[in-house]
């Protein structure tokens, strides 16, 4: 209740807010005060409400609908705490906080500003409203009570005690599907338990838990880096609306460039984050799959990185009033980074992408798809009105022509080849929603002319100089690095092995990059240093792509089979599964494997575990990282020992459940039943020997045929006796016996079988694991390492400007 | 004529064709009917059921899985994928197949299984029971 209440109250507290600043704007002169009032009382409001639902999963409150579903009692305080963010209803609340956060900063920042405040709060407060509307009861909010919707609860997560109560009989039902017993939670059975004086969070003693996949360090940190980039990326939107509705466009670069570069540096930072986190414990074996989730973030990164580098020369052509070049550009970018926004959470959150994604979605309704859509239609509305409204002023005002020779020209080029990066990846990305998808291919290709591109633009901006360059002092100046880059991208090309022709192009790209950035970077660093920013970013981005180069043409992987204590040899490494050890309570089972190589031995320990969260099979990787490569070891499948060698490759392997059919080259084979013999159990037990069959009923031209391949057990040894039928020319083998009522089976043809398998051989345990060396990994964080330095530095001199 | 504009078009243009070209060869196209897939030439995201009655079988030495598939009408067709089986295979409800029909089989390139999640058991008895 507490909860709705704060939210309510916040969302009112907001739109006074926004009436008051609206007012200021219209030349009242006693609105401002309380319009900050309105403001700060709804953050307070959304600090309280995301203080009781932490509060509220902290202390297992599972008569909240969201902590039952999310949360479960067994979770660390950390991991406790991100579960604040684990569903659709709280990572709202969560982006919700962050730019009610923001939003403080930013009213602080511009109440230094003149007239400032009231343009670029008006609206950014006006986003705080959308998204309190998201939460507002009924909608996305995280209080909702569990009996509100009749709920589903597993008997298990209920308290033991409580069952035995009279009426819950008529609660109780099963499911024929799971064989599971649930509770149904409704109104009624919260009112019989209140009556009996039962709170609910005494009744469910359990959550349902974490997502396994969710569980784990890094859902700490990444899903509120990106919902912090996505908030701060509200203010460039705000600072050119303002900029638009004063219609004056010189200050606003200035002002708006700390937060477009702070909201991009910690959106990319995210970014990379969801990368290394897939990388290192979700075992998708790269950093980076195409998935809509990651493109969605990916496009407005991508759009506020173009809008950074044509921010630049705005700020660098002004000179006395003159507002500067590239303004209609910023504007539309500065509106388009944020819209973009927007539009990843509808295609994220609107559960209109199905199943195009690893990641799941649930359809949050109607009331939500259509509030999404109004919220993006609002801002674009907004947006893009203004720059109609302005279009003729901005059109005759800012009209002018660059040198064909100008950094300016190069850095435009740049941003218009990043916009292109951008379309092409929201159209691959929007592909679902009519019907369609694209393979990987379509990124991978269409991104690397682009890559390669904007490689050699950078190199090429930074020997240029503003306004216009001399093609002889450019061609002075561009032929000791471009010497150079020559020289280290044959070097590599040849160190390397590299063949595919892109591949070198790309890597000569990124070389060529790399040594301007860096020999800038070396001349600046005597001077000022808080200039390094663009450099040591773009070195970034080259050393990420050179790990591209590396990672993406040489990553070599191969599915090896180990037996438990024999050595296998894989791309130089020496192989030994060596047992597997139960990890957390026996719920989680790491597989050790020893790993030699080069007279050097280490243990890693892919770990396997069955879910009780979803009952399906989780597999985390291991790597051992130098630095010219990682060795990534993901566990596949095990197999216990015990069943007989398999040792027919061209068999087929089957599994016949009791009473059932398979077929093998026009034989029907059915299980009947086992031949358990009554004097086999006592043997079983006593240690002598016995043995057991499983009697076969073999259909082949209308002909049946019974036989009975057995597994024998004498003096401790275990073999299988297999079965023919020359007839039906089948051989059929009996791999292993399950007391469930299934055997496993190998089935061959006879005349196919020249070697018949003579050897009796126990099978040892064997585990699956994928295996892959992927060189040089360490460049792709690296690199992004850099490059958020670079932003890091660029914010700092940015902000320091803007104080001017 | 502005340098801005030429270069900008440029790029903006070039990229847009390559990107139109691309979309139509990388193109994947959802498929339900089967009768459709066994037709067609291009990439195909296949959603259907195992046929339980026909097993699957392993061939561990060239790690090849194979398994048979039905849609909705019953109509079925022979998946082959290299790889290893998916470990919830045998408890998955639909099975979502990425990949090509070739000389009578589906080469898939991907297989994901959709297993009866908590979730949809609650919702199906909520229909049976209201």
């Amino acid at each position: 209740m507490a909860g709705n209440i704060f939210i309510t109250f916040a969302l009112l507290a907001s739109v006074f807010s926004i009436i008051m600043y609206y007012l200021t704007y219209k030349g009242y002169t006693n609105t401002k005060n309380l319009a900050r009032i309105g403001y700060h009382l709804s953050t307070i409001a959304i600090i309280a409400a995301s203080a009781y639902l932490l509060h509220a999963l902290l202390t297992h409150q599972y008569q909240f609908s969201y902590v039952y579903n999310y949360s479960n009692s067994d979770l660390s305080t950390g991991m406790l705490m991100s579960t604040f963010w684990a569903g659709q209803e709280g990572s709202f609340m969560l982006w919700l906080l962050f730019t009610a956060i923001s939003g403080l900063i930013l009213l602080e920042y511009t109440s230094k500003r003149g007239d400032l405040e009231y343009r670029v709060m008006m609206i950014f407060t006006l986003a705080l409203a959308f998204l309190l509307v998201m939460v507002s009861p009924g909608l996305k909010d995280p209080f909702t009570f569990i009996w509100s919707e009749p709920t589903f609860i597993d008997i298990k997560n209920i308290k033991q005690s409580y069952l035995s109560l009279p009426f819950m009989q008529q609660f109780t039902f099963s499911d024929g599907n799971t064989g599971q017993t649930l509770i149904k939670m409704n109104e009624q059975l919260a009112g019989l338990l209140a009556g009996n004086g039962i709170s609910i969070d005494q009744f469910i003693a359990f959550g349902k838990g974490l997502n396994p996949l969710l569980n784990n360090f890094w859902m700490q940190i990444h899903p509120p880096m990106l919902f912090a980039g996505f908030s701060m990326a509200t203010a460039p939107f705000a600072f050119a609306f303002a900029a638009l509705i004063k219609n004056e466009y010189k200050d606003w670069v200035k002002q708006s460039f700390p937060w477009l570069l702070a909201a991009m540096m910690i959106l990319g930072l995210a970014i990379m984050l969801g990368g290394y986190w897939a990388y290192i414990i979700l075992g998708w074996g790269g950093y980076w799959g195409w998935d809509p989730v990651e493109n969605s973030s990916l496009v407005p990164w991508i759009v506020g990185v173009a809008a950074i580098h044509t921010f630049i020369i705005q700020k660098k052509t002004q000179s006395g009033e003159g507002a500067g070049r590239f303004v209609k550009t910023n504007l539309i970018l500065s509106i388009l980074t944020y819209l973009l926004v927007l539009y990843s959470t509808f295609l994220t959150r609107s559960g209109i992408l199905g199943e195009a994604s690893v990641h799941s979605f649930v359809s949050p309704g109607m009331m939500v798809y259509t509030l999404l859509i109004l919220f993006i239609g609002t801002f674009t509305v907004l947006g893009f009105g203004a720059i109609a409204y302005r279009w003729k002023y901005l059109e005759k005002t800012f009209t002018s022509e660059d040198n064909m020779l100008s950094k300016e020209l190069a850095l435009f080029t740049g941003s218009v080849a990043l916009i292109a990066a951008a379309l092409i990846i929201i159209v691959g990305t929007s592909a679902p929603i009519f019907g369609t998808a694209v393979e990987i291919s379509f990124y991978n290709e269409l991104g690397l002319p682009i890559a390669i591109l904007l490689g050699f633009l950078n190199g090429l901006s930074l020997l240029l100089r503003w306004k216009k360059t001399s093609e002889k002092a450019l061609l002075d100046s561009t032929k000791m690095p471009l010497i150079i880059s020559i020289v280290l991208t044959i070097a590599i090309v040849f160190l390397g092995g590299i063949k595919d022709f892109m591949a070198i192009l790309f890597t000569f790209s990124a070389v060529f990059m790399l040594v301007v950035n860096l020999d800038t970077a070396i001349k600046i660093f005597k001077g000022k240093k808080s200039f390094l920013g663009a450099y040591v970013a773009h070195t970034g981005i080259a050393l990420f792509m050179l790990g591209v180069v590396a990672t993406g043409w040489f990553t070599r992987e191969e599915q090896v089979e180990l037996k438990e204590g024999q050595m296998t040899n894989v791309f130089g490494y020496n192989l030994t599964y060596t047992g597997y050890t139960p990890i957390e309570n026996g719920e989680k089972f790491k597989f050790n494997i020893t790993v030699e190589k080069d007279g050097s031995s280490n243990i890693i320990a892919p770990v396997m575990y069955i879910s009780s969260f979803n009952n399906s099979l989780m597999r985390d990787p291991d790597i051992i990282t130098k630095f010219t490569n990682d060795f990534y070891v993901s566990p596949v499948s095990f197999e216990e020992g015990g069943g007989k060698k398999e040792n027919n490759s061209s068999a087929t392997k089957v599994t016949v459940t009791k009473g059932q059919t398979t077929e093998y080259n026009g034989a029907e084979i059915k299980f009947t039943k086992f031949d358990f013999p009554p004097d086999a159990m006592a043997a079983m037990q006593s240690g002598k020997d016995f043995y057991i069959g499983a009697l076969l009923e073999i259909e082949f031209n209308g002909k049946k045929y019974n036989v009975e391949p057995k597994m024998e057990t004498k003096s401790g040894q275990r073999s299988f006796v297999g079965a023919k039928v020359k007839e039906a020319n089948l051989n059929i083998e009996l791999l292993n016996l399950d007391a469930s009522g299934k055997v496993e089976l190998s089935l061959s043809q006879i005349n196919n079988n020249n070697t018949e398998s003579k050897i009796e051989e126990v099978k040892l345990p064997s585990l699956w694991v994928e295996a892959s060396i992927k060189p040089f990994m360490n460049l792709i964080w690296i690199g992004t390492l850099t490059v958020v330095l670079g932003f890091l530095i660029a914010a700092f001199r940015r902000t320091k400007e803007a104080n001017k | 004529m502005n340098n801005k504009y030429i270069f900008g078009g440029i790029i903006i243009v070039v990229f847009l064709g390559i990107m139109g070209y691309l979309f139509t060869q990388t193109n994947v196209q959802y498929e339900e009917d089967f009768t459709k897939i066994v037709n067609s030439k291009g990439t195909i995201k296949a959603t259907g059921e195992w046929v339980k009655e026909k097993h699957y079988s392993i061939d561990k030495s060239n790690n090849i899985f194979t398994f048979y598939m039905k849609d909705f009408n019953g109509k079925e067709i022979k998946v082959v994928y290299k790889g290893a089986i998916p470990n919830n295979f045998e408890s998955s409800t639909s099975v979502v197949v990425t990949g090509k029909y070739q000389n009578g089989e589906f080469h898939a390139s991907d297989i994901l299984t959709k297993c009866p999640s908590k979730y949809e058991t609650q919702y199906e008895i909520k229909e049976t029971n209201s």
